[in-house]
């Protein structure tokens, strides 16, 4: 999967939403393709475990889901919480939901002495989450095969971070940050559909 | 016979408690069980008492973290394991409903049932002899919880012939659910 095939596939995702084929809110990626694909990298596909949101398309693609599949679903409506055992794929659409079933995936990883781990990906409001400090804690002290990707657009729906927190907390050790420009508005694709 | 707060009890006839201890007997000995709680290696609630004879290496003690206990089961469950989480209140689990009813309830239904992971939840309404815990350890919440789950089966222990009937089949259901048991405190002392 190549930086223009994920921006084609949301481009082909908004289309399809634009023509009303799809009734169920879409939260479109964009603008953070180099980072994750970077990130990715390091993922084993086979083995590893990805955790994300509801914006998920580009970690589903990434994670080796193929494309059809995925597309299949969102027009029926699941984009929101893209789920597939075969490819060890989790997504929810609760804030900080998938945070503890990540802690419980990698205690399983550890009490099997499995060689995988889990990566989850979350945004920069969910990091502030005392659901997310508590997770880490546990994760880094009892050194579990799991790790943490917060991916920045500064924004929670349309809400600032920093104008609710003021300011934003320090990456913990082990992280993974990056910062980037949302391409799309948090759902849907910023023009008027009539369903 | 025991003293407990300046009040007797006859041990011999006493198979309620007895009957929770059978069932984590039988839980314990599986393969694929894992224990998870607070107080469930350390003293501290009733229900570490019904844990003697599991052995220590298949328990997890957490942290005071109710909502990411219920999530850290799920994911257990998600990679094969039969969690058995433990709430010694029922006024605890309430702290856990967002990983209850947003995910473990809803999870066959999102993942079209790829996922049909089992976790057993125990939980007891808090005893109210010989001494009363007050509105914040004595709820009983049955009603609501059957209410929300469409997916988690609730069951509420009454006799001591349920117990180990209602675990064992809990264990071995072929529809891989989840199932939440409620337990009654004051029913360790009186039946």
């Amino acid at each position: 999967m190549k930086k223009q095939d994920l921006i084609n596939f949301e481009l082909d995702i908004k289309k399809i939403y634009e023509s009303g084929k799809i009734k169920a809110p879409i939260h479109l990626s964009g603008n953070n393709e180099d980072q994750l694909l970077k990130i990715f990298k390091k993922v084993n596909n086979k083995n590893d475990w990805v955790l994300s949101t509801w914006r998920n398309h580009y970690h589903a693609l990434l994670k080796g889901i193929p494309a059809n599949w995925l597309k299949k679903q969102i027009i029926k409506g699941r984009s929101m919480g893209i789920i597939n055992k075969k490819h060890k794929f989790y997504s929810s659409a609760i804030v900080g939901g998938i945070i503890p079933i990540a802690l419980g995936l990698a205690k399983s990883i550890k009490l099997k002495k499995e060689k995988s781990k889990v990566w989850v990906f979350i945004g920069d409001m969910t990091f502030e989450t005392g659901i997310f400090h508590e997770c880490y804690k546990y994760s880094k002290n009892h050194n579990l095969p799991i790790k943490f990707v917060v991916e920045d657009n500064g924004l929670s729906t349309n809400t600032p971070t920093n104008e609710t927190w003021i300011k934003k907390s320090k990456i913990p050790k082990g992280v993974y940050y990056y910062k980037y420009k949302r391409k799309y508005p948090h759902h849907g694709t910023g023009g008027w559909v009539l369903f | 016979m025991v003293r407990v707060v300046g009040c007797y009890f006859n041990t011999m006839k006493l198979k309620y408690k007895n009957e929770l201890i059978r069932s984590m007997k039988f839980l314990g000995k599986k393969k694929d069980t894992i224990f998870i709680g607070q107080s469930i290696k350390f003293t501290g609630n009733a229900i570490y008492n019904t844990l003697t004879e599991v052995p220590n290496k298949k328990k997890i003690e957490v942290p005071v973290f109710e909502d990411t206990q219920m999530g850290m089961s799920l994911g257990l469950a998600l990679n094969g394991f039969v969690p058995i989480t433990c709430y010694p209140r029922f006024d605890f689990l309430i702290v856990a409903f967002n990983q209850l009813v947003n995910h473990l309830d809803k999870i066959k239904f999102m993942s079209e049932n790829q996922f049909n992971p089992k976790v057993i939840i125990r939980t007891s309404i808090g005893s109210k002899h010989p001494l009363n815990g007050g509105v914040q350890h004595t709820q009983d919440y049955t009603e609501v919880f059957e209410k929300v789950l469409t997916e988690v089966k609730v069951v509420k222990l009454k006799e001591p012939k349920d117990i180990f009937y209602n675990f064992k089949k809990a264990y071995h259901d072929k529809t891989k659910c989840s199932y939440l048991f409620i337990e009654d405190g004051d029913f360790y002392n009186s039946k």
